[in-house]
């Protein structure tokens, strides 16, 4: 009889292990799936001086150029096409209208210096967006020519 | 006699020994835990956020050369925080060993075009014609603008 009860009562002194497995195996398959997003971005050029023998080509009334003018801090900047004032919101219906009818899909972009760089990436994605397959930044050095 | 072999019997134990794969388990979480943050090029700013920007897998890839301005205005070559005068130079050296020949500027949104046009000038002295300025996807809300037409014309 005494057999009988000592090995009936085996107590277990095992801890539960299998739900803490379960927590580590879902947290080690979230990690595995989560991968970093993608980077993203826009393209964009930079113009390169012509080389000093190469032949001018020079149409200047034909190259577009979208300024981004400082307007304070705190107050959104504003936009022109070439001379001419222009609002955010009629930017893109406005670039689109002058590209429709050009196959040579350039742009130029240039900026005070204490515009915001969300500004003028939001203008090179309205280009894009417009249909601008290329879009150059124009810093003071290469408007100097250098 | 016969009462003792079944005693020896029961004192097998049918239960798995998990401590040694507890033990590998933790060691791949807290791996996994430690590399997902690294996986970045360079070092991490508050991207400006645009409606349709394209894809740029290369961004990521072990040698590319990002450019990272930060909010102050300080630059910094992959990880490594550089005076921006140094910049031609520093892409200069690379340019010729690298198949990619476009930098990527991961400027923060609100840090000054006049930062990121000092970088793009010193880009652009040591050859490069080419950027890629990273921006993140605008989460989908109003205003958002139609995405482009499709196809020339």
């Amino acid at each position: 009889m005494s057999m009988a009860v000592g090995s009936g009562g085996g107590q277990n002194a095992d801890m539960n292990v299998t739900p803490l497995i379960d927590v580590l195996l879902v947290l080690i398959i979230i990690f595995m799936v989560i991968n970093p997003p993608q980077p993203k971005g826009l393209d964009a050029l930079v113009p390169q001086p012509p080389p000093p023998n190469a032949p001018k080509n020079n149409t200047p009334d034909r190259t577009i150029v979208v300024q981004l003018i400082d307007r304070g801090a705190g107050q959104e900047p504003g936009v022109k096409i070439n001379q001419e004032d222009t609002t955010w919101d009629g930017l893109q219906g406005r670039l689109t209208d002058i590209f429709k009818t050009r196959a040579e899909k350039v742009m130029f972009v240039k900026g005070d210096d204490n515009v915001p760089f969300a500004d003028v990436a939001t203008v090179i994605d309205i280009a894009h967006a417009a249909g601008v397959d290329k879009v150059g930044l124009i810093t003071a050095k290469i408007e100097a020519g250098g | 006699m016969a009462i003792s072999t079944r005693n020896e019997g029961a004192k097998v134990n049918s239960n798995i020994n998990v401590t040694p794969m507890v033990d590998v388990m933790l060691v791949l979480l807290i791996i996994f835990m430690v590399i997902t943050p690294m996986l970045q090029n360079g070092v991490s700013v508050d991207l400006a956020q645009v409606n349709n920007p394209e894809r740029m897998p290369d961004a990521e890839k072990e040698d590319a050369m990002v450019v990272s301005v930060m909010r102050d205005g300080t630059v910094y070559f992959r990880s490594d925080k550089i005076p921006v005068d140094q910049l031609t130079q520093k892409v200069k050296d690379r340019l010729a060993s690298q198949q990619d020949k476009r930098v990527y500027v991961k400027a923060d949104a609100r840090a000054k075009f006049g930062a990121v046009v000092a970088v793009v000038d010193n880009v652009r002295s040591a050859g490069v014609d080419q950027l890629g300025l990273l921006t993140d996807q605008k989460k989908t809300g109003h205003g958002a603008p139609p995405p482009p037409p499709a196809g020339g014309q």
